[in-house]
């Protein structure tokens, strides 16, 4: 019996490595720029679970959330605020922008008493706002 | 004048490790992915907005199609009328026999939850409701 070397070539397979590193780099980018939305945007809470009107969103420029806590946050990036310094912040944003009803967002968590959202809503209706959107969270 | 491609001298043999790049590119890909919140999807609900300022004709002409969201007997309610609703099944029951013309309006107390006073606006415009009105309690 006899134990030769095989005559056949071994071919070292090369591996094309352009399209993965093409396919990471895009997805590093999307994730960065998801990342960046999600922070800029949102403030964690539970909102109410509804189906919502299901209509088409028009972009919201005065986001203002409440926490089951009661702390009112328009600015994602700062703290609480109080209800007359969100007078103070509705005035100036009407005053420059002159932001309309539809404009104007109002995330308030699911579990918190309607006390907070009720004085919010006066207020608002105390600047002419004959509606308001309230956010809601779709399964 | 001669042209030669003196570059391609001493290039035979030179390559660049991709190795270490694709290693902080994986890396960073890891990060991404990991401190990436990914956004749940959020829908709203525009319900009109007027302030109960003892308008007791308007409120009187309109009374059998306000639901008032309240708390009884350390339980919520709706009342319709002289009605008392506990579950949001049978608001929408009763919803759905309203005439849908003169639209609804909720007014829920400050002691219910958001997501309780939320469902009766969404009840509402499930039942084919096109004027709903929310009415905060001013109190």
């Amino acid at each position: 019996m006899a134990f030769g070397r095989s005559k056949n070539r071994t071919i070292i397979p090369v591996v094309e490595m352009t399209p993965m590193i093409d396919i990471i780099f895009l997805l590093i980018i999307f994730f960065m720029v998801a990342a960046q939305f999600a922070q800029q945007a949102r403030v964690d809470m539970n909102l109410p679970k509804e189906i919502g009107e299901q209509k088409k969103q028009q972009e919201n420029s005065f986001i203002i959330n409440i926490l089951q806590d009661d702390t009112l946050i328009v600015d994602s990036t700062k703290g609480g605020i109080s209800l007359p310094e969100l007078e103070v912040l509705l005035q100036n944003k009407i005053a420059t922008d002159s932001i309309s009803w539809d404009k104007l967002l109002i995330r308030a968590d699911e579990n918190g008493k309607t006390e907070l959202l009720n004085q919010v809503l006066v207020l608002l209706h105390r600047f002419n706002f004959t509606a308001t959107k309230i956010a809601t969270e779709t399964n | 004048m001669q042209f030669t491609n003196s570059n391609r001298r001493g290039m035979n043999g030179a390559a660049l490790s991709m190795s270490s790049m694709i290693d902080v590119t994986f890396l960073l890909l890891i990060y991404f992915i990991v401190s990436t919140v990914l956004a749940k999807p959020e829908d709203q609900l525009t319900p009109a907005l007027k302030v109960d300022q003892g308008a007791v004709v308007e409120e009187s002409l309109l009374e059998p199609q306000i639901i008032l969201v309240q708390q009884h007997d350390s339980q919520h309610v709706y009342k319709i009328g002289t009605q008392l609703l506990t579950s949001r099944k049978q608001l929408a029951e009763v919803l759905l026999k309203l005439p849908k013309g003169p639209g609804v309006v909720i007014k829920a107390d400050d002691t219910v939850t958001v997501g309780f006073a939320i469902a009766a606006i969404q009840e509402s415009k499930n039942a084919g409701f096109e004027k709903v009105t929310y009415v905060p309690d001013s109190n």
